[in-house]
């Protein structure tokens, strides 16, 4: 790539340098030259982007006035605001905007919570931060769908997995973990903060050893007990650190999938039913793309609407935005 | 003495550790367990309680390789070999064209004054919050009308969505880390801008690039939900194929761990190998974004 590259960029270097011009208009022909060549490393990323991401998003809110019903294509027609109507009458969707809701937030805070305290726990620890760092890591990076199908199969299946084995143990006894509607939730969030969890933790550690030391030291003169030193420094400290582990966290418990695709499938019936899976559902096992169309359009708002409200608050509470 | 290393009482360093080992098996447990059911016999798998002690076997593995006849993954020869070919493919093709275009875009938003910077970086970063399910609608039907449907071209164009915007944040933050001097010194030498970008500044960005390019790999290699609706008999990836198997065969935890293993083997190597980077990569919106405050 240098070698073919090169030619043309120093033709380009060459028509750009005006030969003994004034230092300004020099300056002025560098900027249009410095312009053009950024324009022309961005926009290959601008045309991928454009064609893949914003492109079809508009298709998406315009099929979403449509039935598009890929088994009765037949009745395929222009609808206006139908699919819209139709939702506000569907238990399903609202349910799911339920379920999606209970989900996020109490994934979130647990995150936030558990990350917090292993942090804590462990950032003095002097011996083992190594394992412990790629222990954590594989949740986050192994194949979603692999690490969930081994929940299901391995860890939550009665009497053979090993969280059964561990609740019979412990007193609690085999429990349908995955089949019964309450348990089936509470499976699914804490296969969601098993597997993110790791990431709140890292950046609580990351942001605990950024700390200046000297308010700490202060506070150990002044005999501060552990948890004056929490409550009045560490954790004022942590919250810009918090506040975007929870906008992160969000906004991936709002894409959630594979998790609860690979353990319960939305079910038992629809327990455990969030809007992405009700969304795919509609659209590829119904084969109603249009109403599928109408439900990712609903959640596109939702993304939106959330990262803009958390965009807001940070703005407020901080001079320079990043 | 700084209050870091403040010291502890030998229980609370005891609690610690104790807290430690917890939080460990905690965590690897899955995929340990995923791992230790691979080589157990048939029969050692559904035990009650669960057996630990056995003698072990690479009977699943042969299975899950179509080496040991049996069906594994009907309609297609070789167990889950073929699907790990095309998830191979797809993610060298998803890593390498991520590279070709992020790393020049990261560039240009990270070091060059051009009219639009800030908001068309903000552009990459927010499409990445585009619902995937709501992107995978309209590249259902688009697919289908280009027929490209079922082939490795068109996953591979879906997968530049979520890893050329990574990349491209990825590579702002490397390249904004580097002195200024370097392309500064290389100016005053004569250097074009292409030239000094390739020969002078990428090799000091040679960890960026690679870490975008290991995100980008693994992202790809991880993927399901796409691949699960855009693929068929022609370019189904492994995680898919995977599914598809335990679906139908849901006793079969044998030939299901073993191919799932094979899945996660190289991503445990490159976390072994890459481990701090990918760490950084992981975290590194979130603490660079903290710390800006």
């Amino acid at each position: 790539m240098a070698t073919r590259a090169r030619p043309g960029a120093s033709a380009a270097e060459a028509g750009a340098r005006p030969a003994g011009a004034a230092g300004r208009r020099r300056r002025s022909g560098q900027l249009a030259q410095e312009e053009r060549f950024a324009w022309l490393l961005a926009s290959p990323s601008l045309v991928v982007l454009g064609l893949m991401t914003t492109l079809p998003l508009l298709v998406l809110v315009g099929m979403s006035t449509f039935r598009l019903d890929l088994a009765a294509p037949f009745r395929n027609r222009w609808i206006g605001l139908d699919n819209y109507a139709r939702m506000l009458g569907d238990a399903r969707f609202l349910e799911g905007l339920w379920i999606t809701a209970v989900y996020t937030v109490v994934t979130v805070v647990l995150q936030v919570v558990l990350g917090l305290a292993l942090a804590l726990a462990f950032f003095r620890l002097r011996r083992g931060m190594g394992a412990l760092q790629v222990v954590v890591l594989l949740p986050m990076i192994l194949a979603p769908i692999v690490v969930g199908l081994a929940w299901k199969t391995l860890m939550l299946t009665q009497l053979y997995g090993l969280v059964d084995y561990a609740a019979i143990l412990l007193g609690v006894g085999s429990r349908p973990w995955l089949t019964d509607p309450t348990l089936a939730l509470v499976s699914v969030i804490v296969i969601h903060t098993w597997q993110w969890t790791p990431f709140a933790f890292l950046v609580f550690l990351a942001s605990l050893y950024a700390l200046p030391p000297e308010p700490f030291e202060a506070a150990m003169i002044d005999r501060a007990n552990a948890w004056q030193v929490f409550r009045y420094l560490t954790l004022p400290m942590l919250r810009p650190a918090i506040f975007i582990v929870v906008i992160f966290r969000t906004m991936i418990a709002l894409r959630a999938f594979e998790g609860i695709f690979a353990t319960t499938g939305g079910g038992p019936g629809t327990a455990t039913e969030i809007l992405n899976l009700y969304a795919y559902r509609v659209s590829f096992n119904s084969l109603t793309l249009g109403y599928g169309a109408a439900l990712g359009t609903v959640l596109l708002v939702l993304t939106t609407l959330t990262s803009a409200v958390f965009f807001r608050l940070r703005r407020e509470r901080e001079a320079v935005p990043a | 003495m700084s209050w870091r290393r403040r010291r502890e009482s030998r229980w609370a360093r005891a609690a610690t550790y104790l807290a430690l080992a917890t939080v460990l098996v905690l965590w690897a447990a899955p995929v340990l367990w995923t791992m230790v059911t691979s080589f157990k016999p048939h029969r050692d798998i559904f035990t009650v309680p669960p057996t630990f002690v056995f003698q072990p076997t690479l009977e699943h593995y042969r299975r899950a390789l179509g080496l040991a006849g049996g069906r594994f993954i009907e309609s297609s020869q070789g167990g889950i070999v073929p699907s790990i070919w095309n998830s191979v493919l797809v993610a060298t093709a998803t890593a390498g064209l991520s590279l070709l275009i992020a790393v020049p875009a990261g560039y240009a938003y990270a070091r060059l004054r051009f009219r639009g910077r800030r908001p068309l970086a903000f552009y990459a970063l927010f499409t990445q919050m585009a619902p995937p399910i709501g992107l995978l609608i309209p590249y259902f039907y688009f697919l289908n009308r280009a027929g490209l449907m079922d082939t490795y071209t068109g996953l591979t164009a879906v997968y530049l969505t979520f890893s050329v915007p990574f990349g491209i944040w990825l590579m702002i933050t490397y390249f904004e880390e580097l002195p200024r001097e370097l392309e500064e010194a290389a100016a005053v030498d004569g250097a074009g801008r292409l030239a000094t970008l390739w020969r002078i500044v990428l090799p000091q960005a040679r960890g960026g690039v690679a870490v975008t390019a290991i995100f980008s790999f693994i992202n790809a290699w991880n993927e399901f939900l796409y691949a699960a609706v855009l693929t068929g008999t022609e370019s189904r990836t492994a995680p898919v194929a995977l599914f598809g198997y335990i679906s139908t065969e849901e006793h079969l935890w044998g030939p299901f761990t073993a191919s799932g293993v094979m899945i996660m083997v190289p991503v445990v190597v490159i976390a072994l190998l890459a481990q701090r980077q990918i760490v950084r990569g992981l975290t590194l919106g979130a603490v660079t974004g903290a710390r800006r405050r």
